[in-house]
């Protein structure tokens, strides 16, 4: 048995096939036509992203992320349109407040064990896990910022100081993200990444109102930019240590 | 040699899973065996550049895998069957060992003929595009195979590879490893006897996280000659007298 032979199997195996009439090679003629008839054609999002990325691997891995498959995506949508109603019918801007949560689950359910089902194997491949999470992570943001800037646009005009809080809960979800990425690599748990994701969003957001009497001043207040930020920034560092290639212990 | 490992350590909190552990590995068939827990497969992880070495120095195919770019370049030349073989339930078949192509850094041209290959390769061909969750346990451990040999490894590391796999498939797929051998070097992790003494050119025995005996199948078989160690097949019995052997002389010591 040689190479060119396969496993037993339940199908004809290669050898089986053998050399046709003439000079025509048939295990070549039928990895040809197999090559064709198996391959998967990359959907219009993986085309533009292996584009985008120069990498069809880390295209792939993309559009495999578990929190940007429909199931996720219509559940992020279901949640931020409860969201809309509940601001058009009591004027308080809620989706601005779901929305930093919701983006941190799905931050945390990007990459990781558990999340990936083929995550060790993933960890012995030639496109880093690193950069498969870091591609992950902006897109399930940028997709979550994008979902949460249209909700909290139609509710807009329900609410007082409609321009801040509809752009001003940005930031704060850079931070709430950020967080989400830092537990949940340091942890190595999806469910850690949530947990610290929204238990901190919670507890500034009523820190926030205890403070000011408002429950939108954490997202409306010009001088917790810069806190935001730096928060952020100290979580991305965190994340990016966490997911280096360490000396063992 | 495409595989030099020398002192090789690697600790989990106090405990030492793989314990000064040196080896050298060319082509061919190594085998890897030992009871559960001796420490094969984190040494086979730490080969397969998932989990670093705690101290000893590794080297494959010529590279230290402790920095980036040589860790890239070993990751597109090596292929790894990890223990459990985690998928992606909606995956087909060919889209699996794909992904993994893709993520090899495999040129995309190149790819759609090598998932052909490997999947006819392992007799997967008449399920290439069944999804991933009707398969058997042992259809997945091919197409776990699949998508460890889609990019032709220099290196192939395979832990546990003819777990689920019945007799006849069994029987194929050392044929298989031979053949592969002649070209790269193939370390398989089992702690099934036969598996080694049909297939691998050089074996090694590993016990609590060491190395007890290195050298050939019938090096090894010879060290149960005699003995009275317990087994129903020569090699057996080699395997039995060997780890008795290493385990009185650590009672000894300690």
């Amino acid at each position: 048995m040689t190479g060119r032979d396969e496993m037993a199997g339940d199908h004809d195996s290669l050898a089986g096939r053998g050399p046709g009439p003439g000079d025509v090679d048939l295990d070549r003629v039928w990895l040809g036509v197999a090559a064709q008839v198996w391959r998967r054609d990359p959907g219009p999002a993986e085309r533009a992203a292996a584009r985008l990325l120069r990498s069809p691997g880390l295209a792939r891995a993309l559009v495999t992320t578990p929190s940007l498959l429909a199931g996720w995506l219509i559940a992020t949508a279901v949640v931020l349109l409860a969201g809309l109603f509940a601001t058009l019918g009591t004027g308080t801007p809620y989706v601005p407040l779901l929305a930093p949560a919701v983006a941190a689950a799905g931050i945390a359910y990007a990459y990781g064990p558990g999340i990936d089902p083929a995550w060790e194997l993933s960890r012995s491949m030639a496109v880093s896990d690193r950069i498969v999470l870091l591609a992950r992570t902006l897109a399930v943001f940028a997709v979550n910022a994008a979902l949460g800037l249209a909700a909290a646009a139609a509710g807009a005009a329900a609410v007082p100081n409609a321009a801040a809080v509809t752009f001003g809960w940005l930031v704060p979800m850079t931070a709430v993200c950020a967080l989400a990425l830092a537990a949940a690599t340091l942890a190595q748990s999806a469910s850690a990444g949530v947990a610290a994701g929204v238990a901190g969003w919670v507890i500034v957001v009523l820190a926030g109102q205890s403070a000011s009497g408002r429950l939108t001043a954490v997202i409306t207040d010009a001088g917790l930019v810069l806190p935001y930020l730096a928060f952020a920034a100290v979580c991305a560092a965190i994340a990016w240590a966490a997911t280096r290639v360490p000396r063992g212990t | 040699m495409n595989v030099e490992i020398n002192d090789l350590t690697r600790r989990f909190g106090r405990n030492r899973a793989v314990d000064g552990v040196s080896l050298r590995a060319g082509a061919g068939v190594f085998g890897l065996l030992g009871p559960n827990g001796a420490g094969k497969t984190t040494l086979l992880r730490m080969m397969a550049t998932v989990i670093p070495p705690s101290s000893g120095t590794l080297r494959l195919l010529g590279r230290d895998p402790g920095s980036y770019g040589p860790r890239r370049e070993i990751r597109r030349r090596v292929g790894y069957l990890p223990q459990n073989l985690g998928y992606y339930p909606g995956f087909t078949v060919a889209e699996f060992v794909e992904y993994f192509a893709l993520l090899k850094d495999m040129p995309p041209r190149e790819v759609p003929r090598a998932v052909a290959a490997a999947v006819e390769q392992v007799g997967l061909g008449g399920r290439a595009r069944s999804r991933m969750r009707t398969l058997s346990g042992g259809m997945l451990r091919r197409a776990g195979i699949a998508q460890a040999i889609v990019n032709q490894p220099e290196v192939l590391l395979l832990d546990e590879p003819t777990a689920g796999l019945d007799p006849e498939q069994r029987v194929s797929f050392r044929a298989l490893l031979r053949d592969l051998g002649e070209r790269a070097t193939v370390i398989v992790s089992t702690h099934l006897v036969e598996d080694v003494g049909a297939a691998c050119g050089e074996v090694a025995l590993m016990d609590a996280g060491k190395i007890v005996f290195h050298g050939t199948p019938d090096e090894l078989t010879a060290r149960g000659e005699g003995t009275g160690a317990a087994g129903d097949a020569p090699l057996e019995r080699g395997y039995s007298a060997v780890l008795a052997a290493a385990r009185s002389a650590t009672a000894v010591r300690s």
